[in-house]
Formats: structure tokens, sequence, C-alpha cells
């Protein structure tokens, strides 16, 4: 990897360049990853390196390797060069109308530069057209309100945008920004392959606009369309191949991406953000919650990616502390899809369901094609025993995103509440093809089969072992697997299969009557088999409960010694084998 | 928002009401004259009066017509009104230059409506009753626009803007194009190829951009406003045959000059299909047409249209049980999966127009239904086990939310699964919930299961009045009674009563009752109709009276395929009825030829062809050709079959595995046997096989018959231990799954088996057993051919059996001459001939033409077969005949003709090897 002295110059000029170009989300994003550079310490004051210290506790705690710092070797990356500005002459033209696009007058911008020809103009004023037709299409999205999920209002500056960028691109006038500019408007207007060539275009000869990278992003939709990229070797690009893996659900490849570029960003927050989605993901919450934690001390007004946090907090039942962070976040900017969204949880985790529908409608009005929000406004139709509301919910999440395993997953579940266990088992398939490491997917599609309507016990047995087999936290599946061999009558699986659940008890030091349960069985069992040592091991540990079942293990005990006595031939025999 | 319920969307005011808001005005005048300005005749007021009653009826639309549309049918309503209907029209639209025009037009509108209690006319003054139709319709636009917040007016500006400028823009191509018709032809070709391919992903705006920029390309303009109905009419081309004529006769020049009658009428010519209550029955439809036309219905086009129709009308989710339908007849099981399960997500099984709402308000959806509908789906795939399970959960769902007509059709379904699925034991699958039905215990055979289910879905389905269910039930208890001997389901007491007999009067009942639902449907039609129905035929029909005679005559041949015929003509039988009484015909002529009456199997297949065709699904249309051809094959000959089956060929597909297909092979197999092509008609008999065991689940008939065909190919080569191995075994699978019908030929079969291979007593029991079978489920052909059987055992047992045998053959020759074809009475000559000529009692020289006469019959009967092996042995006969009478001329005809057989037969080896080969 290039060292981080030259990474610091690149994005430096970079972020000049996107923000001369009003690209600010491309710049912010830029500036980010440049604070996240690990500074210098002998050129900077002590303040400044206080700063950035805040953030390493957390990776003091969970670094378990220290490969990061060494870049991967055999990599040589391209250094692009960097541009050269073009123009100086009618730089006023250019002052003003960025004055006027900075103050968010579109049209007035475009209009000054109408006659201007320089590169840098000309894709400032398709770029203030098109952010124009946007503002339009929203507020006609709006005043138009048809039924929520349709939209027939489009960009209308779309089209003749389309017919003059394609015209610059085929005169080769144009600069990688027009590039980006024009890659987008051909992925509106749903011409994704040539969309894709274009942004491959802009972002191999200009790599630092994130923007472009987001977007390729956005149609790299399966792995088979991301390996025919032709990507050229720039540290960027690790950013973008981590980010494109989180997306394709391919989580530990993004992990050690994420991990790898921490090397040098070590104090980027959007690394962190990240990085604590993927692990979301494979579901590893407790870590997940100290990476935000720690994100949020360094960086208190973010909203971004903090309703991953509220679910982290939701499924962890932390009532104050998702109530803190849906104040500070409504104190921060109350209409972003994420506030609503942590709000929704909250009223769902306080058991408020038609509150908390209404906050996850609010984000849906934000953002239609708020994918969680769906499935979070379906959980909670279910709670309200509104089944067939959370079916549409559900259903509006999957045709966004059919790899939506959740909302797979819910759609199950709400078929099996309805009695349809058959049916819903369709749904349960689904969700485990998506997300196969989930132990809970198996346990419910596992429970379906196990029902009074269906009955494949045979079916439900492989579940459960599957189940198992993913670290089923809950650790139902054992308990399970091994009741259904008894009742199938496999002593030898059942008894196999208690013995992993008791372990498993004592390793987490639970109790409770399933532990009462596995003993009896096995000292039964083994006294059945003969094998009178174990079932005295077993016997004798009942003798620690009270009730019914310590009789019952006396009365073994009782039995064998007996049987022991008696026929000291069958010991014999049963040593000698 | 994600309830499952929604409201139809509001009344939004829309460019179209506003011009229809006009010709109110104009329609209502406050003048003082009894016939207001600008009409001459009370019937030309009238007209207008009744043109716009039509129109508001079918407003609650989702796409509306465009202004050229409307002018020019305003052209066909106004007579010699129509330019000053058209330009008031089009001048005070485009007069609306403002937001406060618009305030000022919708004031003006409030005027020519009247006082809330003006119910007389007073003087003769055109008032609007404001409770009328027209009166309520502009009410409810003055209140939608007073509802209109300012963006809203700012947007309903900006349309009528585009709404006029497309008209007139349309108008002036059309001038345009009167001028240069010819000239530019080619090039107006290769555009609309271009936009064909564009059209389905284009939106409206860009559609505005293109037209801006090509003023000068002149066709473009007449095509677009038809976006949809375009599309439709381009999947129903080999139906409308006018409207094709329309989109390919543009482009053609013999179109130019005697096209001029016809354009004026061009851009409505395609049927509007705006409203909601049209779309949904175009969509019932199509529905019926991939049903009808099965595979061969157009896969992608239609998949096309249905996904424009989605992006135009996302919350209607009928679209997304057509894509189920059209993925499930072309067997793409996961698109159908993913669909059917995608539209019941959607809807809850509570949308269409069908649909009743529930007298108790179940606010739980119906899910049931989809469960049905996936059972069915399983059962059409060909997954028989999934398929129960899936009805059977629909069973239980459907009691816990008694719904009642959704239970009476879920247990059709079993029913009918059951009894075209072999099924050798239910135990397990068809488990508690079927409890309260078969109460008598879960010990009955599955025949005796389907048995209760039959009669407990027809008790249902009249106690529901579902009368097309009962009708239908009706036709499978008839099958049921065809096949099956009635047992009492208990068996304990006297056992006197029980008659182990088919009963073909209770067949014939059970289809008398069926054919009862087309007269009840005559009588109720009506009810049928709807409102917004009336509406649409009132339009179309519009173009009528003032048509060319051109079209008039067009459109009785257009009648029967008009995708909105069923909105026409309210009184019509519906097609599901039609076919349905269909066939009960078709049921009739399997049970006549089952019973062996082959003239009368045939009046009802012939029935059958020429009244139900149309209503018919191409695969019963199909498997009637194939009774019909069967029929011809076994009465003429091959030639004529084969001559009948080419047509049929051309009239179906011949798809993998469809009724022609079969028949094919079945004709090939039986004159490859006759012929001794013994190779070939192995070939073919394991290429039956093959069909027979699918992809798609197992064809019990099929593979039964598949293996009948191969023991007698072997016995026909006179492998006589292996054709008795392959009959035995089809004789234990067939009763293993109760085929009792099929049991009696592989009886029969076996008895020539033996006696072909010379053990006739061993023979003989066979033939007894198949005779008995025969009597108790009334197969009299099959009965007769069991006789004729019988008396060949008999006389090969020796020549003191000629008496028996030839009483046996009398009493079977009624049948057999009646109803027999020409092998089964050839047999049967041949037989009587040598039962005589064995008689030693009987001298050839008294009475030469009692011997003679049947074998000139046979002969001529076989020769028209191709038998060869029988018609030599004929002829052999007929020598001897002539040669003990001394007859020598004859008896050298008779043996050249026996030679002639003989070396035919020997040569087939080699024919069969050029055959192969080929």
């Amino acid at each position: 990897m290039s060292s981080k002295e030259s990474c610091r110059n690149e994005l430096r000029t970079a972020i000049r360049q996107l923000s001369d170009r009003c690209l600010y989300s491309a710049s912010k994003w830029a500036a980010e990853q440049l604070v996240g550079i690990e500074q210098d310490p002998a050129k900077f004051t002590p303040s400044n390196t206080r700063f950035q210290r805040g953030s390493s506790s957390i990776r003091r705690r969970f670094r378990t390797n220290e490969i990061t710092s060494t870049p991967p070797t055999g990599v040589a990356y391209v250094s692009t060069p960097v541009m050269e500005e073009d123009e100086v002459i009618h730089g006023d033209f250019y002052l003003l109308a960025k004055s006027y696009f900075d103050c968010r007058e579109y049209r007035r911008a475009a209009h000054v530069l109408r006659d201007q020809t320089g590169k840098k103009s000309v894709f400032l004023r398709c770029y203030a057209l098109y952010l124009a037709g946007e503002k339009r299409k929203e507020e006609e999205m709006i005043e138009l309100e048809g039924p929520l999920g349709k939209s027939d209002t489009v960009n209308r500056e779309l089209v003749s945008l389309e017919r003059e960028l394609s015209t610059l691109c085929k005169n080769n006038m144009i600069d990688p920004f027009g590039l980006y500019l024009y890659g987008l408007v051909l992925k509106e207007k749903g011409n994704e392959n040539l969309a894709r060539k274009v942004l491959v275009e802009s972002v191999n000869s200009y790599p630092w606009n994130w923007s472009a990278w987001s977007e390729l992003q956005s149609l790299c939709t399966t792995v088979d369309l991301l390996n025919s990229l032709n990507l050229s070797n720039h540290w960027m690009k690790e950013f973008f191949l981590a980010s494109v893996y989180q997306e394709l659900r391919m989580h530990n490849e993004s992990l050690v991406k994420y991990e790898n570029l921490q090397g040098n960003f070590t104090f980027s927050n959007y690394i962190q953000a990240q990085i604590a989605k993927a692990r979301y993901s494979l579901r590893e919450f407790e870590q997940v919650e100290v990476i935000f934690e720690d994100l949020l001390r360094n960086d208190p007004y973010r909203v971004e990616d903090m309703d991953t946090y509220s679910n982290v907090l939701y499924t962890k039942e932390c009532f104050s502390a998702l109530s803190y962070l849906a104040h500070r976040v409504i104190m921060t900017d109350k209409y972003r899809p994420e506030s609503c969204c942590i709000i929704g949880n909250y009223y769902s985790l306080k058991g408020q369901h038609e509150k908390s529908v209404m906050y996850f409608r609010r984000a849906l009005k934000l953002n239609k094609n708020y994918l969680s929000a769906w499935t979070l406004m379906g959980h909670e139709y279910v709670e309200m025993k509104n089944t067939p509301a959370a079916v549409d919910a559900y259903r509006r999440a999957v045709d966004i995103n059919p790899r939506d395993y959740r909302a797979w997953y819910g759609l199950g579940q709400a078929y099996e509440m309805m009695g349809m266990p058959h049916y819903a088992l369709h749904y349960f398939r689904k969700s485990v093809f998506f997300q196969p490491i989930d132990s809970r997917l198996w346990i419910a599609m596992a429970q379906c089969y196990e029902s009074e309507q269906l009955h494949m016990l045979e079916e439900a047995i492989k579940c459960y072992k599957r189940a198992a087999n993913c670290n089923d936290t809950e650790a139902i599946a054992l308990h399970r697997l091994a009741k259904l061999h008894r009742e199938l009558g496999h002593p030898e699986e059942a008894a196999f299969y208690y013995k992993k659940d008791l372990e498993r008890m004592e390793a987490e030091e639970r109790e409770g009557p399933n532990i009462v349960e596995a003993l009896m069985f096995l000292a039964t069992h083994y006294k059945a088999q003969k094998r009178f040592e174990e079932a005295e091991v077993y016997c004798t540990r009942l003798l620690d409960y009270t009730g019914p079942e310590r009789e019952t293990a006396k009365n073994l005990l009782r039995g064998m010694r007996i049987a022991q006595s008696s026929f000291p031939s069958m010991d014999v025999e049963h040593f000698h084998p | 928002m994600a309830g499952a319920l929604k409201p139809p969307s509001a009344f939004a005011i829309t460019p179209h009401k506003v011009s229809l808001c006009i010709l109110v005005q104009i329609y209502a005048s406050p003048s003082q004259v009894s016939v207001p300005f600008p009409f001459s005749s009370v019937s030309q007021h009238n007209r207008l009066g009744l043109y716009l009653l039509a129109l508001t009826k079918s407003c609650d639309d989702i796409l509306e017509p465009k202004l050229d549309q409307l002018i020019s049918q305003l052209r066909e309503i106004g007579g010699l009104l129509d330019h000053w209907l058209t330009d008031h029209l089009t001048s005070r639209l485009s007069s609306l230059s403002s937001p406060d025009d618009l305030f000022n037009f919708f004031n003006d509108m409030r005027g020519i409506l009247g006082g809330p209690d003006s119910g007389v006319m007073e003087d003769d003054q055109v008032i609007l009753d404001p409770n009328s139709n027209l009166g309520m319709f502009l009410r409810r636009c003055i209140l939608a626009f007073n509802l209109l917040t300012f963006e809203g007016i700012c947007h309903l500006l900006t349309n009528i803007g585009i709404y006029c400028k497309e008209a007139i823009s349309s108008c002036s191509s059309y001038e345009l194009r009167r001028l240069d018709d010819s000239g530019n032809d080619l090039e107006s070709l290769s555009e609309y190829e271009n936009m064909d391919l564009n059209l389905v992903f284009k939106k409206i705006n860009e559609e505005m951009e293109a037209r801006k920029r090509a003023t000068e390309r002149v066709s473009f303009h007449l095509h677009l406003p038809k976006e949809l109905s375009t599309l439709v009419e381009d999947i129903e081309v080999f139906a409308d045959p006018k409207s094709e004529h329309y989109d390919k006769g543009r482009e053609s020049s013999s179109y130019a000059s005697s096209g001029d009658l016809l354009r004026d009428f061009d851009p409505n010519g395609g049927v509007f299909l705006r409203t909601n209550w049209q779309i949904q029955g175009y969509l019932t439809e199509q529905a019926d047409a991939i049903e009808k036309h099965g595979s061969s219905f157009t896969l992608n086009a239609f998949e096309l249209t249905l996904r424009q129709l989605q992006k135009l009308a996302p919350e209607l989710h009928r679209v997304h049980f057509l894509r189920y339908l059209n993925s499930l007849y072309h067997d793409d099981y996961f698109s159908a999966l993913e669909n059917l399960h995608r539209y019941f997500d959607y809807s809850a099984g509570i949308e269409g127009f069908d649909f009743v709402p529930p007298t108790g308000c179940n606010s739980f959806g119906r899910y049931e239904i989809a469960l049905l509908c996936l059972g069915m789906m399983h059962f059409h795939f060909g997954h028989p086990k999934q398929a129960l399970e899936v009805l059977t959960e629909a069973v239980r769902v459907s009691q816990q939310h008694s719904n009642d007509t959704c239970l009476a059709y879920t247990l059709a379904a079993i029913s009918n699964l059951l009894s075209e699925i072999g099924f050798s034991t239910t135990s397990g699958i068809l488990g508690s919930p079927f409890s309260p039905m078969t109460s008598v215990g879960t010990s009955l055979s599955v025949q005796q299961q389907l048995f209760v289910l039959l009669k407990g879905s027809l008790k249902r389905a009249e106690s529901l009045k579902l009368k097309q269910l009962v009708a239908a039930n009706h036709l499978s208890m008839a099958k049921f009674d065809l096949t099956h001997v009635q047992r009492p389901l208990l068996s304990f007491g006297p056992k006197a009563s029980m008659k182990l007999r088919t009963c073909p009067i209770s067949v014939c009942k059970e289809l008398r009752l069926g054919y009862h639902l087309i007269s009840e449907f005559c009588c109720e039609g009506s009810t049928m109709t709807t409102d917004g129905a009336f509406s649409t035929a009132w339009l179309k029909n519009l173009q009528k009276p003032m048509g060319s005679l051109v079209l008039s005559q067009d459109n009785s041949s257009r009648n029967n395929s008009n995708p909105f015929l069923f909105c026409a003509q309210p009184s019509s039988i519906p097609g599901s009825v039609l076919q349905l009484v269909g066939s009960s015909y078709l049921h009739r002529a399997t049970a006549w030829e089952i019973y062996g009456s082959a003239p009368l199997a045939r009046v009802n297949a012939l029935v059958y062809a020429t009244c139900f065709a149309d209503a018919s699904s191409s695969s019963d249309a199909a498997l009637v050709h194939v009774k019909l051809v069967q029929h011809l094959a076994v009465f003429k000959g091959y030639k004529e079959a084969f001559a009948a089956l080419k047509i049929a060929e051309e009239k179906f597909l011949c798809v993998s595995k469809s009724w022609i297909l079969i028949l094919k092979l079945q004709l090939l197999h039986e004159r490859a046997l006759h012929r001794g092509h013994l190779k070939l008609a192995q070939q073919v008999c394991d290429e039956l096989g093959v069909l027979a065991s699918s992809v798609t689940a197992v064809d019990m008939d099929l593979k039964t018959e598949a293996s009948l065909r191969h023991a007698r190919t072997l016995l026909a080569a006179k492998q006589f231990s292996q054709a008795a191995a392959v009959a035995h075994s089809l004789f234990c699978m067939c009763y293993k799954f109760n085929l009792q019908v099929e049991s009696a030929s592989v009886l029969l079969l076996l008895a020539e088996i033996h006696m072909k291979s010379g053990n006739a007593v061993v023979g003989l029991p066979y033939a007894l057993a198949s005779l008995s079978y025969c009597q108790s489920f009334n197969l009299d052909l099959l009965r007769a051919s069991a006789t004729l059987t019988l008396a060949e055992l008999w006389l090969s047992l020796g020549s003191n059996h000629t008496k028996t045998a030839l009483s046996l053959i009398h009493g079977a020759f009624p049948m057999i001459l009646g109803h027999g074809g020409l092998e089964l009475s050839g047999r049967a000559y041949i037989t009587e001939a040598k039962c005589y000529l064995s008689d030693p009692n009987f001298s050839v020289s008294d009475n030469p033409e009692v011997v003679l006469d049947p074998l000139r019959q046979a002969s001529d009967e076989l020769q028209a077969l191709e038998y060869h092996e029988l018609a030599a042995e004929a002829f052999y006969l007929m020598a001897i005949v002539f040669d003990k009478l001394g007859q020598l001329e004859k008896r050298e005809e008779a043996a050249a003709s026996f030679k002639n057989h003989i070396v035919a037969l020997e040569n087939s080896q080699n024919v069969e090897d050029l055959l192969l080969s080929v």
C-alpha cells in the first residue's frame, strides 16, 4: 500500500477538487478518511493526538491479529496522477454558480453556466440540473402521493442530460466527474450495463470519488458481476471491495478487508462503523455494542448506521441505552429515516406497537425503499396480531431486496401463526437459503415441521441438526433433538444428544428442568443398557435435586445395587465381553 | 398503506375529467329553448347525453383516453356537429392557461347545476339535476377541485397542457400523413420496430421529450397514445383480424388506397383498455385463454404486457396471478411458485371483482384460497404427495375460518387428485382433518375414501348452491361409478343385498344431473352483469351504426374473439359453464366407449367437437379428436385414420406429451403389429412407456397401456413365456391400484397368450375370469371379445367342442357386428368358418356359402386393416374350401392372395429395416 503520507496528499487534493465540484458527500467521505489516517506523532501537538487516541481503546481490546498494519504483499497499487485544474477563464461565473449551488438554487446555478464550455463548468451545470430534477421529483412524489410503493414520477431532466452527456462521451470531451454523472443518469434510466461500464471508467481515472464507487456498488448485485469489472488496483478499490462484500453477504471477506484497511486508516469512523455492521451480521452483538459505544464517544452527533446500533440494543433489551440513543438522534436530526427507525425500535421494545408502527411509517415516508423499516414494521404487525398487514409489509421488503432473510422469516412466522405450517415452510426455506448460518431460522423451520398438523419429525430432526451446528445460543436444538429421538424410539441418539446438552448446560452453568430431564433419561438409559457405573453417576447427580425425580433416582440406585450384588456374573460379563 | 384492505384511490381530477365537464356544460347549457344552441335535433342532443353518461360511468380509470381519442369518438357521436364540438372543446381547454382560469371554470360549472330542490323542469329550461348521474359527476369534480392544494392545481394545469399538446401534434401529424402516405413507409417501418422494443420501458415523460424533438417523424405519434391497447392487440393478433389489419396494414401501401374510410375510426379502433372493469375483464379473459391454449400461449409477450400493467397499476395484484398462470402453463415451476406466493401475500385472497365479501366480517384474509391454489399447482406439476399435504392444510384452514365454499372446492380438488393419480394407500397423508367425514373408520381403502369424499363434497356444494361445483362433482361421481363396483362401506350383517356390478343407470343419472347446469345458467345469467360492464359495452358498440359496411361485417367475425365479449353480452353463458357441459359429453363418449357402444361414443364425441370446440380447452379438444381418429382406425382402417391424424396434428400443437402424440404412437404400434413389423412395434411401445413416466408424475393409465402393448408385441413375436410374465405383472399392478377395467383386458390377453402357446386348458380360466369382470363392469364389447376368445379356446380343444364354440360365437355376433371393429369381426368370421369346417358332421359341398360368406367378409375387413397374418389365414381357408368344391380358378385366386399376404408378412422384416433406418 502506498505510504500514509501519499494517501494523505492524494486525499487532500481530492477533497479540494470534490468540494470544488460540489460533490459534497464524496468530499465528506474523503475528509473522514483523511482524518482517519494515523498522524505522525512527531509533527503534531499533543492536543491533536489526544483527539485520536480515544478510539484506540477498542482496537486494543478486539484486534486479535496485528497483521493489519502490514500491507498485503504482492499487490502493486497504481498511482493515479492527480488531476490538473483546467479553466481559469470565466472563473467568475463559476464562482457565482457555485455559490448558487451551495444555496441550493440549482436552476439558477445551471443558468449562470449556460454558455460555459470548460469541463468543470459543464459538469457543474449538468449536476445542478440533475439535482434540480431530483428535488422536483421528490416534491412531486409527495404532492401526487399515490398509494405507497407507487412512484410514477421521474426526474424530468434525465433525457436531456443523457443526450448531452452521451455526445460529450462520444467526442471524448468528458472528465471522470462527468462520467460519474453519466453513469448516475444511465442507472436511473435503467441502462445498467452501460452505467457499470461508464462508472468503471470514471473510478479508474479518478479513484477518490466515493460517490462513484457507491453507485458502482449498487450495480454489483452478484459476485459474477463484481468479478467481471475491470478495475485497476488502487487503495480505494479495497474500500469498494469491502463494501461490496458486505452487501453480498460475504461478511467474513468484508471483515478481513476492513481490518486490513484499518492498518492505514486507523482512526476512521467509517471503517469502524462498517466493521460493526459486518459483525452485527455475524451476530457478534457484544463486540458491536462496544464498537458503537466507542464510535459515539468520538462522534456523538452521528446518525448514520445508528439504526444498527439500536437493533443491537433492542436485541439485548437495553431500555435506557436505547432511549438515550433515541433522544440523542432526535435532537440531532429528527427527519432522518434512521432516527425514526430508532424510535420505532424503542417503542417496540416498550411494547407500544401502534406508536412503533407510526414511526416506521414515517421512516418509510422519508425513504420508501428503506428495507429494514418494512421488515421491522412487519414484526410490529405480527405483535399486534394483524397478520395480513404483516404479510404485506414483509412482502414489500422482500420485493425490494429478495435476499432479506429476516422478511422471509417473518413471512413464514406470520403464516405459521395463521395455522398454515405447510405454506409457511416455503418461506422458511427461502430464509435459510439466504442465511444458512442462523440457528433461529433453522429452529423455526424445525418447529414448523414438528407442528401437530404436519408432524414430519424426520425433517424436523434434520433442521435441528443444522441449528445445533450453527452455534445455537439459546440451546433449544440439542434439547429438542434429544427429545425427538426419544419419542421416535432411538435411545442411542437420544442419549448422545442428552449428554451433549448436559455438557453444554454445565459449561454455561444453567439450571432448570432440562437438566433433571437429561439426567433422568441418561440414568434409566444406561441402566437398561446395563452400564451401571455411568447410570450410578447420573443417579447420584439426580439426588441433588428435589422432587419426585429424587425418589426415582433412589429407587434406581437401589435396584442397581441389588442387581449387581445378586448377579455378580453379569458384572463379570460386562467387564469381560 | 400496508393494510390488506385498501380503499379505492380517491376521485382525482384529471384533464380527461375536465374535458368531460366541458362537454357536460355544452350538453346542459342554460338556455331557454328545448334544444340548446349547437344541436339541431333532440335525438342529437340525447345521443351526446347518452355518450356522456357512458363516459362518466366508466370514469373509475386506471388509464384515461387521450384527447385525440376522445375527439375521434366525438366525431362519431356528433355527426354534423363534430367540428363545432371539437373546436369548442380544444379552444376551451387551451384557454385554461393559469390557475385562476381553472378556478373560474369550476365556478361556471356550479352554475349549470340546479338548486337542491329543483326536481321539476322549469319552462323547458335544461338544468342538471344535482342528483342525476351527470350532476353527481359534476359535483364530484367540483368537490375534488376544491380539495386540491395549490400544488395540485399546478399539476392539473401542466397535465392539461400536455393533454392538449399531444392531441394537437397528433392531429397535425395526421394531416401530414395524409399527404405523403406512401412516401416514408419504409422509414416508418423501422421506426416502429424500434418503438415496439422500447415501448415497454419508456416512461411517459420521456415520450414527451421524444415527441418534442421528433416533429418531423410523423408516424411516431399515432402509435404512442395507444400504448396499452396496441400491446393487447399484439397478443391477440391471431384472434383479432381487424386490429391486425390495422397495425400491419398501416405500413402496407395497399392500405393507403383503401384505408381512407377506415382511418377515421382507427385511433379508437383498438378497444379502450382503461377502466378498472375492463382491465379486470381483460385479465379474466386472458386467464381463460391461457387455460384454453395451454402451452401454445405466448409466454414472453404476455409477460411484457403484464409487466407494463403492473407498472401502471401497482396495486392491481391480479397481475401477479396471471403471471402465475402464465408460468404454470409453461411449466416454469419456480416462477409459478414465486408468483403464486406473491399474489396471495399482497392480496390475501380478497381481491378482484369475483370476490364476494363474506357475511361475517373476517379481517384475516382468506389464505385458504392460497392453499387451494398451491395444491392445484402441485397437482399440475405432478407432485401428488405435496398436493395432498397442502390440500389437507387447506381443508383445515377453511374449517377454521369456516369458509365453506373453499372447503367444498378443496374437497372436490382432493377427490379429483385421488381419482386421477394412483395412490395405493393414503394412510398417513389423509389424516385427522378428515375424521369428521371419514368417521366410519380409517381402515377404508383409497377407493372407499374417494367415494366418501365425493359424496361429502357433492352434498356441500349442493347446500352452498355452487352450481358449477355441483355439476363438476356429478361428473366425477359419474366417472367413479363408471369404473367402480359399489360396495357397502361397512361389511357386516347379511350380505344378500350386495350386487357386485357397476351401475350404468347411475352413471347416466349423474351425467344428466350435471347437464342441468346449463339451463340454470340461461335463466339467471343477467345477474352477473354490472353497471361498469354496461357502459363499456355501449362505448364499444358506438361504432356499429356509423361504421362502414366493411366494419360491420367484420364485427360478426370479431365477436367471438373479442376480449370484452363477456362484458358486451351479459346474457351469454360463461365459458366455464360451457366447458363443464362439454366435458359431460366427453364423459358420455368415454362411458359408451367402455360399455362398448361404438356409435354412441362416436356421436357424443362429434357433438362435443362441433358444439363445444370454442369453449373447450385445447387438451379436451385434442382428446375428442383422438377419440374420433381411434374410431376411424378401428372401423375404417389405417389409411383414413392417418389422414385424419394429419389434420389433427395441424390443428393441435404436437408438444411433448400431448394426446395427439400418444395417439400417433398407438396407431403406429397397432399398424406395425398387424403388418408384422415387430421391431418397430417394440420401439414405438418403448416410446409410449417413456411418455408414461415423464418428469411430471406417472400416468397410470398410460403406463398400463404401454405394458399391455408390450405384452402384445411379445405375443406377436411368439415369446409366450415372456409375454405371460409381463401380462402377469401388469395384472398385479392393476389389482394393486384398483384398475379393474384394465384387469379385464389383461386377463383376456393372458387367455390369448395361453391359447396361442397351445395351452388352451390353462387359458380357459383366464377367459372365464375376464368374462366375469366384464359382466360386473358392464363392458359389453370386451365381453363379446372374451366370448370369442373362449370360443377359440373351445375350438382348439378338439373337434368335439365345435358345437359349444359355435353357440358361443353366435351369441356374441350381434354385439360384435353392431359395435366391434374390423379386427374383431374378422376374427369372429374366421372362427365361425373354422368351427364349421372342423365339425365332422358338416360337409362343404352341401352348403358352401355358410363357410364362404364369412370368409369373404373376413378377408375384406382384414385386408382393409392390412392384418396380413389373419388375412392369409382367411384366404388359406377359402382356398381349401374352393379346392373341395372343385372351383379351381377361384382356388388359384385365393391361393394367390394367400401368397401375397404371406410374402408381405415375410418381407416385413426387410421393410422394417428400411423403416428403422429412416
